[in-house]
């Protein structure tokens, strides 16, 4: 049961096809999830230890083995996977058949027993609370949104449509579909619906779920604040730097006692400080090594993962993909990896690529594999998903931990604090340009997209490209590519 | 809209939406129920007469075959696409003769192999350009940039057995069962070994292979000489198979009856029927496989469409009760010249009378 890594590169669809047939069948059997489970004093607890035999429970599951290569998944339907470059690391093939199984792991986690949750547009918020309750799933209907894109189809958009919601709204719609088609993921036991300070678009999304029928659950999100000149509120920081009105605390930490009795009431258990606390020192563990991965691959003198997969990384720290424990682990093989290929100078690319920090996910991957071929380089992100990288604070009483990690949000601060964490970024990596891939219909994107433009131009002087991603489609649409084309041979320019 | 706190009420049941065919087949296939029965009527060849094309050009073209697929599923709205046209494709790949008439299927006319003793003659066909797998991995590009996110696209492949009936004298293959069982597995061997590179490139292409073996037919062979011959090669590819996590379909025509004990064996998680007691295949496969079947096709071909429908009907509320699944099909093959109405009348059968 062997395989090795062959050199680093990104390689097509084809390519993993011939490739995965060197990886002998005993190491597919040996990757599985949920499969560290089990049982002290008589009751199910949270998957917060690692487990010494893991693969026991596992093998009366055949069905929860992963590691497949991209082939099984456009054969179930992801089309777009035929078109992208995927890093040739087995930790890579590894960490893609995982994200890529999640609809069948979330049907499979209620059929053993385990309560599925849908937490929605907290972004990382309140998963850590979900899993300390114990024997449950959280997962993020929102990041539904792939799902058009990977499968290159209007399936999930006109079940929106049809549901009211068409396309003056995001791509967050696709998660509407999804909740009418009842084939993407079980009936929640609890759907969490973030309001507020959140995005209004998945706002109306979950409204019109509640109207369907499912039991949803309000969880207000306040606007944090900066504190201007005159201002006569009290302000704090968050450990990670973050100032907010403590008032926007206090609201979050009443928010989160509200949610911590209804999942009690819901699931019929008691959610302990232990049983929290232990759930958070699971989730920083996870933020810690993804925020370690981060810095290797920004910081590298050349391209060391490439874009796409670090994308699907950096999400994964909002649900773990629904097995934290088996998500856990893949990270660390991920991270294995990087290590290895510095260690050796290993890379997949020039060291003279364009570097580039790219804000808010590109919900089209094609688009990163197009940008990569160019020759840029992402060195930095803002995915408005930066709250579930801090880690959340242990040196203090839980509740008030989560409420102060979530105040490190994006979403619920101002454009300018947002542009601020580009800038950074771009400073810190040296970045030559910057990209902006807005969201078609995203409300958010349509103001501040301009914002961040000046704030980036005026403090920097680096070049911005901005764009609205296209509908699902099978290639990058003309306008975009010579969009991008252009954009790369300024970045060129400059240099010379 | 209640915000404060509170958990809004459910009210009445959830909207289902409809499903595509692809979410369907999803659902059966991770043990979930659906919002009705995948149906499929195996319309095949039969996609040539719904498109009014000649059958060599359906067998012969591959962008023409995806074509007269879209147009039935278009037509009949079934569950599935069928790249298939007949079962000689592998053998004609390492060397047999097949003829095209003008509009019928290919007609085996020089066997590659005189005796299984001239195995070690068989050529290494091309996985890609032999014979017409280019004709196969063409209609199933087009059909999956058509239709590939709705509508799961099945590649019929012949299983190693009945492929050796077409590389040697019929005759010849069944007698060297008995006289000469380590020639007759060497043969099979070989062909497990080509079929293998077919299935990598059906499977590089995007289509689920289904597995087809009507000549092991229990009214071809014996249940011990199945278990002995053809059933080898089909675990085989089966297994090679489910290491891409595939759901597989195998495929026997005929009388199987006496063989169902040993399909369980195969590994194939979905197992499709021809000639046998609904009910008895259900009893006897209990929750190990899904069950596929098993409408009689000169039933089809012959009654009137209110017959069809009635006795789809019963078909499908017997096979619904299978505890592992069912997909509402016929027992093989619809007839090439099946009128249009009766298919229709079969998928009406098929689907809960509201729809």
């Amino acid at each position: 049961m062997s395989f090795s890594d062959p050199v680093p590169a990104r390689i097509t669809f084809p390519e993993w096809g011939r490739l995965f047939e060197q990886i002998p069948t005993d190491l597919i059997q040996q990757y599985h999830y949920f499969r560290k489970q089990a049982v002290v004093r008589g009751a199910r607890v949270p998957e917060f230890e690692r487990i010494a035999d893991c693969g026991t429970r596992a093998a009366e599951w055949p069905w929860s083995t992963y590691l497949f290569p991209p082939q099984t998944f456009a054969i179930y339907g992801s089309r777009h996977l035929r078109r992208l470059k995927f890093d040739n690391s087995l930790a890579a093939l590894r960490m893609w058949g995982f994200v890529m199984n999640e609809t069948e792991r979330l049907f499979r986690a209620r059929q053993i027993g385990k309560r599925v949750i849908a937490t929605m547009g907290d972004l990382g918020g309140t998963p850590p609370m979900v899993l300390a309750a114990g024997n449950t799933v959280p997962f993020y209907p929102d990041c539904i949104w792939w799902v058009p894109f990977t499968n290159e189809s209007t399936v999930l958009f006109d079940a929106a449509a049809a549901m009211g919601i068409g396309e003056s709204a995001c791509y967050s719609r696709a998660a509407l579909g999804a909740f009418a088609k009842r084939s993407y993921f079980p009936d929640p036991a609890l759907c969490i619906g973030a309001t507020g300070a959140s995005c209004d678009d998945y706002s109306s999304v979950e409204q019109l779920v509640a109207g369907m029928g499912y039991p949803v659950f309000w969880f207000e999100l306040p606007l944090r604040k900066d504190a201007g000149p005159g201002s006569c509120e009290a302000f704090a920081c968050t450990p990670a730097g973050t100032e907010y009105q403590t008032a926007a605390r206090e609201l979050l930490v009443a928010q989160f006692e509200r949610l911590r009795r209804e999942l009690s009431k819901a699931l019929d258990c008691e959610i302990t400080e232990a049983a929290l606390n232990a759930s958070i020192r699971q989730v920083n563990e996870i933020r810690r090594r993804i925020r370690h991965i981060r810095e290797m691959v920004h910081s590298a003198p050349a391209m060391v993962f490439p874009a796409p997969e670090m994308m699907v990384l950096e999400f994964g720290n909002l649900h773990f993909y629904s097995d934290i424990s088996e998500w856990q682990a893949i990270l660390e093989h991920v991270e294995q990896t990087i290590e290895q290929r510095l260690a050796r100078c290993d890379y997949l690319g020039p060291t003279d690529a364009l570097r580039v920090v790219w804000v808010t996910p590109p919900a089209d991957p094609l688009l990163l594999v197009f940008a990569e071929d160019l020759g840029l380089r992402v060195v930095g992100t803002e995915y408005v998903i930066n709250q579930a990288l801090s880690e959340i604070p242990e040196d203090r009483e839980p509740i008030t931990a989560l409420a102060e990690n979530l105040l490190n949000a994006s979403l619920v601060g101002s454009s300018c604090a947002r542009a601020q964490s580009v800038i950074d970024q771009a400073r810190e990596y040296q970045a030559e340009g910057v990209v902006i891939s807005g969201i078609l219909g995203g409300s958010h994107c349509a103001f501040e997209t301009r914002l961040i433009e000046e704030y980036v131009s005026r403090e920097l002087d680096l070049p911005v490209l901005a764009f609205d991603v296209p509908a699902p489609a099978p290639a990058v649409s003309s306008q975009v590519r010579t969009r991008l084309e252009a954009f790369a041979e300024l970045l060129r320019a400059r240099r010379e | 809209m209640t915000k404060q706190g509170r958990v809004q009420g459910v009210r009445g049941s959830r909207v289902q939406a409809a499903l595509t065919p692809r979410e369907r087949f999803g659902l059966l296939v991770i043990d979930e129920p659906q919002d009705r029965v995948p149906v499929y009527p195996l319309v095949t060849s039969h996609a040539a007469f719904v498109a009014s094309m000649k059958l060599q050009e359906y067998c012969t073209r591959g962008r023409s075959m995806a074509r007269a697929q879209l147009t039935a599923q278009e037509q009949y709205g079934h569950d599935f696409i069928s790249i298939f046209s007949e079962v000689g494709i592998i053998a004609e790949a390492l060397g047999s003769g097949f003829e095209y008439p003008d509009d019928d299927l290919p007609v085996l006319r020089r066997p590659r192999l005189n005796s299984v003793a001239e195995v070690p003659l068989l050529a290494e066909p091309d996985a890609i350009t032999a014979g017409r797998f280019p004709v196969y991995y063409e209609a199933i590009e087009y059909a999956y940039e058509a239709v590939g996110d709705r509508v799961p696209i099945l590649a019929f492949v012949p299983a190693p057995f009945t492929t050796a009936l077409h590389l040697v004298n019929g005759e010849e293959f069944l007698l060297a069962l008995t006289l000469k069982p380590e020639s007759a597995h060497e043969l099979l061997d070989r062909v497990t070994e080509v079929t293998i590179g077919f299935l990598r490139e059906i499977v590089n292409h995007g289509a689920l292979p289904m597995l087809v073996d009507p000549l092991a037919s229990g009214s071809v062979i014996s249940p011990r000489t199945y278990r002995d011959f053809a059933l080898p090669p089909e675990r085989r590819l089966i297994d090679f198979l489910h290491r891409y996590d595939l759901d597989i379909t195998l495929h026997i025509c005929g009388d199987t009856m006496l063989m169902l004990p040993l399909l369980k064996e195969t590994g194939a998680d979905l197992v499709s029927l021809d000639h046998v007691d609904l009910d008895e295949a259900r009893r006897v496969i209990g929750d190990s496989q899904r069950l596929i079947g098993n409408f009689d096709t000169s039933r089809l071909l012959f009654k009137s469409p209110a017959i069809i429908e009635q006795e789809v009907r019963a078909m499908t509320k017997t096979g619904a009760a299978s505890p592992k699944g069912f997909v509402a099909a016929t027992g093989c093959e619809v007839p090439v010249r099946t009128p249009p109405e009766n298919v229709r009348a079969f998928i009406r059968g098929a689907r809960p009378k509201s729809e």
